[in-house]
């Protein structure tokens, strides 16, 4: 087996194939490096100001503890991966940041306390610049490593078969399996060296500037990467081996999987993704400013029955408190169901792309690298839980004070002294491993299963072919 | 030569890349015009919409300055075949005495879910870009290579026929099997299209339709002579087969991603911004002062612009600026409904005021308007503008810049009808000033008769005609029409030279 292999590789490394496939990979790695390091910089620069001034703004709200209570944590930003320069992910139409609103007035007199509200990218309307993908390593192991696995084993088998050899090599007393694996690893391999050798001078620019600073983490996760670059490679690999076994003519060959690498690789996405968002339609902005027009019409009438006959002090507090919250509950709520409308119109869209290999793999390459949807919904979770502890950090600073009455809402029922800005809990936008491997694992079995579909029928095929 | 012709035609027709390349063209166009006709008629529902509803929210102003007149940019039918610009710039602005509009101050509806801008949209021109370029390699790797290993190139030049002839025969089959597929696939696109009730299209649509379908062909053309030139050069069908490979991989997916991060960004110059803002503000500076000397002196001791008016409504004052932009505007909004009686004796003066203040805005506006126009050109429109001529290096640049003129969904196409706006706003200060609204008292106040739409000129926008159109595209494909005869001529010397 490994006779084979070698001699494959022998094969492939004084190929033409082999040089175009190196100068490729590697001046699209070194463009992907150059590009990043000069915009990294520029966006950690950016996310730091940005936090600092809302650090800041929290300092001047900390005056009292309703102000703050009332005036929320203030701006929420997402961290910007490190690894970005592995995929984009479509960073670009999500939004960095998760603010919240606060009405200056509500019904009767009374202000309005903050909620959560999501931001919508809104697209740069001024951008007139010609529109390009960016060549990040998706794009690389996506379209173009693919593409070459698929110019290095179209004629495998069939190259041989017109040539040949492939009776000859049968003549020899060993299994067709070993043949086809050794014929499997020696492309592997030799797709492996310019690949490798691109990555390689890829994480040494990286790595060496002093620009940015990958730690031990995003090493695990370019590792990982890497992996899938590989597998997602063997899959195409395999289904190269598949197709030139079935066909006789290496020509032939080509064409079918050109078509198959086109019409999977190039079109099946977008084109799926345009189909399945228009099975759902979510709520639209007109719609969601009607539903809080309603609610907030619907809280005023209950506030004025309220009012119609006289009330006492005690209970007019507590009751202006409540209608306080509840409007923000309210309000709220709405607002994360629109946003859950728009999320499972784009989840669908995401899995029915799943259809085709290389949304699988841009997905758990962006998953790993930390960018694209499914990071921002981690972020989104994120901002959620920070709300909720910013909710019970003032429900407990209040409740430690014993001059205050305990009505959170209103100015009259809570603490007055003012809050410690260093105690108010900072957001802090985390990325975990393991949950990304959790979310990751069900599109990497997919994967495997496809290559573990795609070379046992290489295999069969193999098995059966007559020389 | 028609026996030629007809060999290479049989041989390539009965080929299976001929029946798969028929297929897999078909398949994807007709899918894609399938979404794309849904995504267009959900648009177009979605500008109906807003028309509607900016006229509504136009007639229940009491006020002409409380009015806000929002034109609508309607979706272009032809970005089905290719969207260029149509969906990513704005398609909504107001139009006002307060600001000559442009392309920079507009706004956007239409999009209810921005997170599926996440997703690449694909029209009928990228497929092509695609796929037929694929085609046209495949079909040209063994034209001379094939034939040359197989050694029925020397038969054939045995024959008393000039190498010439062999050459264009073979072009001319090869060209007539790839028209196939892009033809057949455009005709079903074009009957979907006129199936579909949303959309009607007229004899120019027709007409820019031939455009882009001769866009293609060139294209097609260029990709098969690049074919034929390797097959020519190398002799080898498998090394020809994989240098065609690469080349392809490099021109369409590789080139026109990378080279706009290669080259340097060209940085909008900061001190040109600068400047012309500068001058721009001086302007409304000017204004400002006017504006207060005019209160200042006034006869009737008007200090503060409403006149301290006191009724029932509200009024709003204020200036905006946007200087990455070079926005710089004033408005003064007042919507009363009924006033005091001590409010009387003010009016002549408010009206004689605000007929004044309306003059001078609309001067001003006009004023910033020719330092803004051509700053805003040298910032944005340049730089993009020489990232484009970097992206025709490729013939999938030239591609796409030709049939996006054909389209009218290029840059030019959606300035078009900013055009047409600014020449709305002259109509529509022409009619302010013909019926002294700024002087009326329904300029501030619905108390006597609220103020009165229905006269107010329409806008109507009207795609350019076919000519301009033409006139846009032809030097793209002329370029296209050049490079296919320099690959024409080059491949010609290397045939005739070569020896079999």
């Amino acid at each position: 087996m490994w006779h084979i292999a070698k001699r494959e590789l022998y094969d492939n490394l004084n190929s033409l194939r082999f040089a175009l496939a190196t100068v490729l990979l590697l001046g699209l790695m070194l463009t992907n490096a150059a590009v990043y390091l000069h915009e990294q910089p520029k966006r950690t620069q950016k996310y730091n100001a940005a936090v600092t001034e809302s650090v800041n703004d929290l300092t001047v709200r900390a005056d009292s503890l309703y102000t703050l209570a009332r005036e929320g944590p203030g701006l929420l930003y997402k961290k910007p991966s490190s690894l970005r320069f592995c995929a984009e992910g479509g960073e670009p139409f999500l939004p960095n940041v998760v603010g919240g609103a606060f009405l200056w007035s509500i019904s009767g007199g009374l202000k309005g306390f903050w909620r959560l509200n999501y931001p919508s990218t809104t697209p740069n309307l001024t951008d007139i610049r010609p529109n390009v993908t960016k060549v990040d390593w998706a794009f690389i192991i996506g379209y173009v490593l693919s593409l070459i696995a698929i110019l290095f084993t179209f004629d495998a088998i069939s190259g041989e078969r017109e040539l040949g050899t492939l009776r000859l090599m049968l003549a020899n007393p060993m299994p067709r399996y070993t043949i086809l694996i050794g014929k499997f690893l020696g492309a592997l391999i030799s797709i492996g060296i310019p690949l490798t050798l691109a990555v390689l001078m890829n994480l040494l620019l990286i790595s060496t500037s002093s620009a940015v600073q990958l730690g031990p983490d995003a090493w695990e996760r370019l590792g990982i990467i890497f992996f899938i670059a590989i597998l997602y490679t063997g899959l195409f690999l395999a289904l190269g081996l598949l197709v030139s076994t079935c066909v006789s003519r290496s020509a032939v060959s080509l064409v079918i999987l050109l078509l198959i690498w086109v019409t999977f690789v190039v079109f099946v996405p977008s084109t799926l993704a345009s189909i399945a968002g228009g099975f759902s339609s979510p709520m639209s902005t007109d719609e969601l400013w009607q539903r809080r027009g309603e609610l907030y019409a619907k809280r005023w009438e209950r506030y004025d029955a309220y009012f119609a006959e006289r009330v006492e002090r005690s209970k007019e507090i507590q009751f202006k408190g409540e209608h306080v919250i509840a409007e923000a509950e309210e309000q709220e709520r709405v607002n994360e169901e629109h946003l859950a409308q728009q999320i499972d119109q784009v989840k669908f869209a995401r899995r029915t792309t799943q259809i085709s290999p290389i949304a699988i793999a841009q997905h758990l390459i962006e998953s790993f690298a930390g960018t694209g949807f499914e990071r921002h919904l981690q972020f989104l979770e994120n901002t959620r839980t920070h709300a909720r502890q910013f909710r019970k950090f003032i429900a407990d600073t209040d409740s430690g004070d014993p001059e205050s009455s305990h009505i959170i809402g209103i100015r009259q029922g809570m603490s007055e002294k003012p809050v410690s800005p260093a105690a108010v809990p900072k957001f802090e936008d985390t990325l975990n491993l393991n949950q990304d491997f959790n979310a990751a694992m069900m599109d990497l079995l997919l994967l495997v299963l496809l290559f573990v579909v795609l070379l046992s029928g290489a295999y069969l095929a193999f098995v059966r072919v007559e020389v | 030569m028609m026996t030629l012709i007809r060999r290479e035609l049989l041989d390539n027709l009965m080929t299976f890349r001929f029946a798969a390349a028929t297929f897999i063209t078909l398949l994807l166009v007709v899918a894609n015009t399938f979404v794309l006709i849904i995504d267009y008629e959900r648009r177009l529902a979605s500008h109906n919409d807003a028309v509607k509803m900016h006229q509504r929210q136009l007639q229940e102003k009491i006020t002409y300055s409380a009015g806000e007149v929002r034109v609508d940019r309607p979706p272009n039918p032809l970005s089905i075949f290719n969207v260029g610009f149509d969906k990513r710039l704005g398609n909504e602005i107001e139009v006002s005495h307060k600001l000559v509009p442009s392309l920079w101050d507009a706004g956007m509806h239409g999009s209810d879910n921005p997170f599926m801008d996440m997703f690449a949209s694909m029209d009928i021109v990228f497929i092509f870009e695609v796929i037929l370029s694929l085609f046209a390699l495949i079909f040209a790797y063994n034209a001379f290579a094939g034939e040359y290993e197989s050694g029925t190139l020397r038969l054939v030049l045995t024959h008393p026929i000039g190498r010439g002839k062999i050459l264009v025969a073979k072009y001319l089959s090869a060209m007539l099997c790839l028209i196939v597929p892009l033809l057949m696939s455009l005709l079903l696109s074009i009957i979907l299209l006129t199936t579909s009730t949303s959309i009607s299209l007229n004899s120019d649509d027709f007409l820019r339709i031939g455009g882009i379908i001769l866009t293609s062909v060139a294209y097609l053309s260029v990709f098969y002579l690049i074919g034929l030139l390797i097959s020519a050069a190398t002799r080898r069908t498998s090394t020809a087969l994989m240098l065609s490979m690469f080349v392809w991989g490099f021109l369409v997916l590789v080139y026109p991603n990378v080279i706009l991060t290669v080259i340097p960004r060209p940085e909008s110059p900061d001190a040109l911004r600068t400047s012309a803002f500068n001058r721009i503000e001086n302007i409304w500076e000017t204004f400002d002062r006017e504006r207060k000397h005019y209160l200042a002196t006034d006869d009737f001791p008007g200090e503060d612009w409403g006149y301290e008016l006191r009724g029932w409504g509200w009024r709003s004052e204020g200036f905006r600026d946007y200087p990455r932009i070079l926005l710089y505007t004033y408005r003064s909004v007042m919507d009363f409904e009924g006033f005091g009686e001590k409010d009387e004796p003010k009016m002549p003066h408010a009206q004689k005021h605000f007929g004044f203040l309306g003059a001078q805005t609309i001067d001003a506006a006009d004023r910033t308007w020719l330092i803004r126009k051509p700053a805003l050109e040298e910032i944005f429109i340049q730089p993009a503008n020489m990232e484009r001529v970097w992206l025709k290096l490729s013939p999938v640049g030239v591609y796409d810049a030709a049939t996006q003129a054909w389209a009218g969904t290029d840059l030019l196409g959606i300035r078009d009808f900013f055009h047409a706006a600014r020449q709305y706003r002259q109509s529509l200060t022409n009619f302010f000033y013909d019926h002294k609204v700024f002087e009326s008292r329904q300029w501030f106040s619905g108390d006597k008769g609220a103020a009165d739409w229905s006269g107010l000129p329409q806008f109507a926008f009207q795609r350019d005609d076919i000519n301009t159109n033409a006139k846009r595209a032809l030097p793209d494909v002329f370029l296209l029409l050049m490079l296919n005869v320099v690959l024409f001529i080059v491949i010609f010397l290397i045939f005739v030279k070569s020896e079999v």
